[in-house]
């Protein structure tokens, strides 16, 4: 479904293999280190790591520990700590590889470095469709073919999408990986033998809204997201469908409440009554813990190709029912506009409960613009 | 090669992968309300079942289920043009390639599955990118307007289908990387007084199997089709193929678009939004700059949505307009339990006496019997005979066997003719009268398998299992069963006899092992049966397979010998003897240790 960041320490045991000498760490798991020069970074998916102060260079084993406690004030846990080496800055190369349409497209450049994305000049393109490419791109690089042919294995039979070595420094005819960034393809991990849900980066702390969503997901076959944007908000979404829940929240990017949207995500894919129940249970707790005095909850989508409104709908009001009395409080407002299989009876079914608790605030069906409904939410919250 | 041509032309049986009822239903009720005299679907690879039930207008159809897209008959493989995955992601590729294999002419379909595996996705495109019309993976299919639906595209319900105007012939080509927007835009160009011409949903995955500029130039070439209205999201350059397409002049209709997620711009990091690809990696990514891009190439590509859908009412062109079903029609259908046998003729019965006297008639009552069983008037005398046979020689055995006692000790304990009855037919399994089925089954598989009647009796020996049909307690070599000779003189009626021949070979091994050992009066029915099945009645080995797999043969005890229980319990009724009690001698009771 996505792509998705694998650990470094990962990334490299893969492409490595026994090879690889760092590991792993965080500060109650520390591997035991021999006397030598290391270096620490932080692992968990973030770019531009140097500069933010997340790597540091020529670490005695005394030494890592002072550096994990200060990066944990900073929110990360997961580190990886390697033996140092020395290089010139003239043995650094940049290569990437990403997996495209008509095979893989091979990014590389002789002058590798951190500093390479403002130099794009002096990267060159090719599309490899098979190993014999590796021979091209190692005369253009100086990368040993061997290593570019192992990496083009490990890539394809472990359902690599993107991979990111730079700076890449080869010594004495070997390949060193100093930084390794590695996107996989989440929808693969059934298949893949090498990498498993584990050595997933997770990039930031969840909201427990998300991670009760994202549970939930984990046990259907329907699609659940949600995105916590910013809690104290004012206009709360209960999208459906992927496309039209972005042509909604762009509606309201255009009419200049882009940042009044409190959660983004979307149900779609058939969820049944219970599973639309839960999903709406987060969003509406999510909701009522804003302190904005007025606010409105957007139930839309396009027209369904096959999820049914009546079902979808008849969750939504179980969780609604039950916060009916605090949502009526905080002067919130509900706006619909649904298409799809049984449309006539779940928009009937959810005029009538919004207009038997006061939610009532519009409710459309196919026949209007899938915009209707967050327009006339916005009209309210300008109000 | 002009897929829509062809689909036009009526190149439309549809194989499903996998089992979506709803989406399946709303396929055939679209090929119904567009008036077509055949259902697209033509078959279902599933190994759940044998037959799937839908709606045909009000009636109800089966369509037959096979459980691999090769096992397809050559009675409807000719009709195959089109296949609709909707397996899982995990099954998505594997399944698609044995569908092709199966059917190399067809000419593509539509992945259902969200979660393929990009690797599988693009060697998808390098088998078939080129020489097929695959939508997906992901999205909900492609349609084209009266000729043909694959998938959940256009809605599923038949108000959904008649409201988008899916069976009005018009003139908007419609693609979308989302399904749900594909819908949106059909029914916005059906709100518009429009009507769409076809419309493909070229999924949110990064890599679908038919790319945008493929569907371009069939809405290119297509001479019904006079604009394009199309739906994008951020992320990708799916777009820039349009801008190319339409700067040099390859792709010359007018293009109506919308580039969802101007969102985007209020987050502080890039999102990943619903759709694989729709995570911006590079600034042109974007969903401004792809409008802007779009924009400067010619086509019309609004701000907001409402603006987009109110561009639909300036296109040119008029709609065809055709015959539309009605969907009142379609209301209110009860789904029935499966039945279609309708045994006895309750409206014409026949003159039973003529003229004060009895008058003869057509069909025995064993006649009428094998016609029930089997579905449909047995063909052949020999058939019947054969039948009358079996159940003259198995109406009782006497009361010594063990479905007999049940029923006796049953009819003793005061309880009533039903119970009674099945009393004895609850015992009826393995070990005692359900040996005929298995017969069968060993005749079946045996005749086949090409091996020796030997090297079948050692096989079965060596995996432990018993050869029902063969064997009896008092009849042996030397003392030959008279029931099983007299059966047996019906080989002489038939040209060949295979399994008959495979029973008696099966039954000069074991013979040679122990007299006993001999071919009974269950066994012999079983092969018999079998051969005249196939001879007289033209049946084929799948769809004696068939009976044997719904236990066929063993109505042939079943239905005499409940004559016989039923015997017994009158019997026992009229002698009233009182409640059966075990003599306490014939218990084998254990000594407490002295």
């Amino acid at each position: 479904m996505s792509r998705v960041k694998l650990t470094e320490y990962r990334a490299k045991k893969i492409l490595l293999g026994d090879e690889y000498q760092g590991s792993a760490a965080t500060r109650t798991h520390m591997p035991s280190l021999s006397d030598g020069s290391y270096v620490a970074k932080v692992d968990q998916g973030i770019k531009k790591r140097m500069k933010q102060g997340l790597v540091a260079l020529n670490v005695a084993p005394a030494g890592v520990d002072k550096h994990f406690v200060e990066w944990e004030k900073k929110g990360f846990s997961n580190f990886i700590i390697e033996p140092m080496l020395a290089h010139e800055a003239s043995e650094e190369r940049y290569v990437s590889f990403e997996r495209v349409r008509d095979g893989i497209r091979v990014l590389f450049a002789r002058e590798g470095g951190i500093e390479i994305e403002e130099h794009p000049e002096k990267v060159e393109t090719l599309v490899m469709r098979g190993a014999d490419d590796a021979s091209v791109v190692s005369e253009k690089t100086g990368i040993p073919e061997a290593f570019l042919k192992t990496v083009l294995k490990a890539f394809d039979e472990d359902f690599f999408a993107f991979l990111e070595i730079n700076p890449l420094v080869v010594k004495e005819g070997a390949a060193h990986l100093l930084d390794a960034a590695v996107l996989v393809d989440s929808a693969a991990q059934f298949f893949a033998k090498s990498w498993g849900a584990s050595d997933i980066v997770k990039a930031r702390a969840k909201h427990p809204a998300e991670e009760a969503v994202e549970a939930l997901a984990a046990t259907t076959p329907a699609s659940l997201k949600l995105n916590v944007i910013d809690p104290e908000s004012s206009l709360f979404f209960l999208l459906s469908s992927g496309g039209g829940s972005i042509v909604i929240a762009d509606e309201a990017e255009l009419r200049g409440v882009g940042k009044e949207i409190g959660n983004y995500g979307e149900y779609s894919g058939g969820p049944t009554r219970e599973e639309t129940y839960l999903y709406a249970k987060e969003v509406i707790g999510l909701m009522l813990g804003s302190k904005k005095k007025k606010k409105a909850l957007v139930i839309a989508g396009g027209v369904a190709n096959f999820t049914d409104v009546k079902t979808t709908f008849g969750g939504i009001i179980d969780a609604l029912s039950e916060k009916s009395e605090e949502l009526k409080e905080q002067s919130v407002k509900v706006y619909v506009r649904r298409g799809g299989p049984n449309e006539a009876a779940g928009l009937a079914l959810m005029r009538a409960f919004l207009e038997k608790t006061g939610l009532l605030g519009a409710v459309y069906g196919s026949e209007s613009v899938i915009t209707s409904a967050v327009d006339d939410a916005i009209d309210y919250l300008k109000s | 090669m002009n897929f829509l041509e062809k689909i036009r032309g009526g190149e439309d049986g549809i194989v499903v992968l996998g089992s979506h009822p709803r989406i399946m239903q709303s396929m055939l009720d679209f090929d119904y309300l567009s008036g077509k005299k055949e259902p697209s679907i033509v078959a279902i690879v599933t190994g759940a079942r044998k037959a799937h039930k839908c709606f045909w207008g009000r009636k109800e159809i089966l369509i037959p289920c096979y459980a691999k897209a090769s096992m397809v008959p050559a009675t409807i493989a000719p009709r195959v043009r089109w296949m609709l995955n909707v397996q899982s992601g995990r099954r998505a590729y594997e399944s698609t390639v044995a569908f092709f294999d199966a059917f190399p002419e067809a000419l593509g379909g539509h992945i259902f599955a969200e979660n393929v595996p990009e690797k599988h996705a693009t060697e998808l495109i390098s088998r078939y990118g080129g020489s097929k019309l695959i939508a997906g993976p992901s999205g909900v299919g492609l349609f084209v307007a009266r000729h043909l639906k694959l998938g959940a595209i256009g809605g599923i319900d038949t108000t959904q289908i008649l409201s988008s105007k899916l069976t009005t012939e018009g003139s908007v080509a419609v693609v979308s990387t989302s399904g749900g927007m594909t819908n949106e835009l059909v029914h916005g160009v059906a709100a518009s007084g429009k009507a769409v011409s076809f419309a493909f949903t070229i999924g949110g995955d990064r890599f679908p199997i038919t790319s945008l500029s493929q569907v371009l130039a069939l809405a290119e070439a297509d001479p019904q089709t006079k604009a394009l209205a199309y739906f994008g999201e951020l992320g990708g350059e799916d777009e820039y193929e349009i801008v190319e397409l339409l700067k040099s002049g390859r792709f010359t209709k007018p293009v109506i678009a919308y580039i969802a997620g101007i969102i985007d711009e209020a987050f502080d990091e890039h999102m990943q939004f619903g759709h694989a690809k729709a995570l911006v990696a590079r600034k042109d990514e974007s969903a401004r700059a792809k409008r802007e891009a779009l924009r400067a190439a010619g086509a019309i590509a609004p701000d907001t949505f409402p603006e987009f859908l109110a561009a639909f009412q300036d296109t040119r062109g008029g709609d065809i307009v055709a015959s539309m079903g009605n969907a009142d029609e379609l209301k209110g259908r009860q789904a029935s339990i499966l039945s279609t046998r309708q045994i006895t003729d309750t409206e014409n019965a026949p003159n039973y006496v003529k003229d004060g006297k009895l008058a003869a008639q057509t069909d025995s009552f064993t006649a009428q019997i094998l016609s029930a069983l089997l579905g449909r008037k047995p063909k052949s005398a020999t058939t019947i005979a054969f039948a009358d046979a079996a159940f003259s020689l198995l109406i009782d055995h006497g009361g010594a066997v063990s479905g007999a006692v049940n029923t006796m000790i049953t009819a003793r304990a005061g309880k009533d003719m039903v119970s009674s009855l099945a009393s004895g037919l609850l015992t009826v399994g393995p070990r005692f009268g359900g040996a005929i089925n298995e017969g069968a089954k060993n005749w079946l598989t045996g005749a086949k398998s090409g091996m020796s009647a030997k090297e079948y009796v050692e096989a079965e020996t060596k995996a432990g299992r018993l050869i029902l049909g063969i064997g009896h307690k008092k009849y042996r070599v030397g003392i030959p069963d008279p029931r099983v000779a007299a059966l047996s003189q019906f080989a002489t009626l038939l040209k060949v006899h295979p399994h008959y021949d495979f029973a008696r070979e099966v039954e000069e091994v074991t013979t040679a092992k122990s007299g006993s050992l001999i071919l009974n009066v269950d066994g012999v029915i079983a092969a018999l049966f079998i051969d005249i099945l196939v001879e007289c009645e033209g049946f084929t080995e799948a769809q004696i397979k068939e009976l044997i797999d719904a236990e066929f043969f063993n109505a042939f005890f079943i239905i005499p010998r409940s004559v016989g229980f039923i015997a017994h319990f009158l019997e026992q009724k009229q002698n009233d003897e009182g409640l059966f009690r075990l003599p306490e001698e014939l218990l084998f009771t254990r000594k407490p240790d002295a």
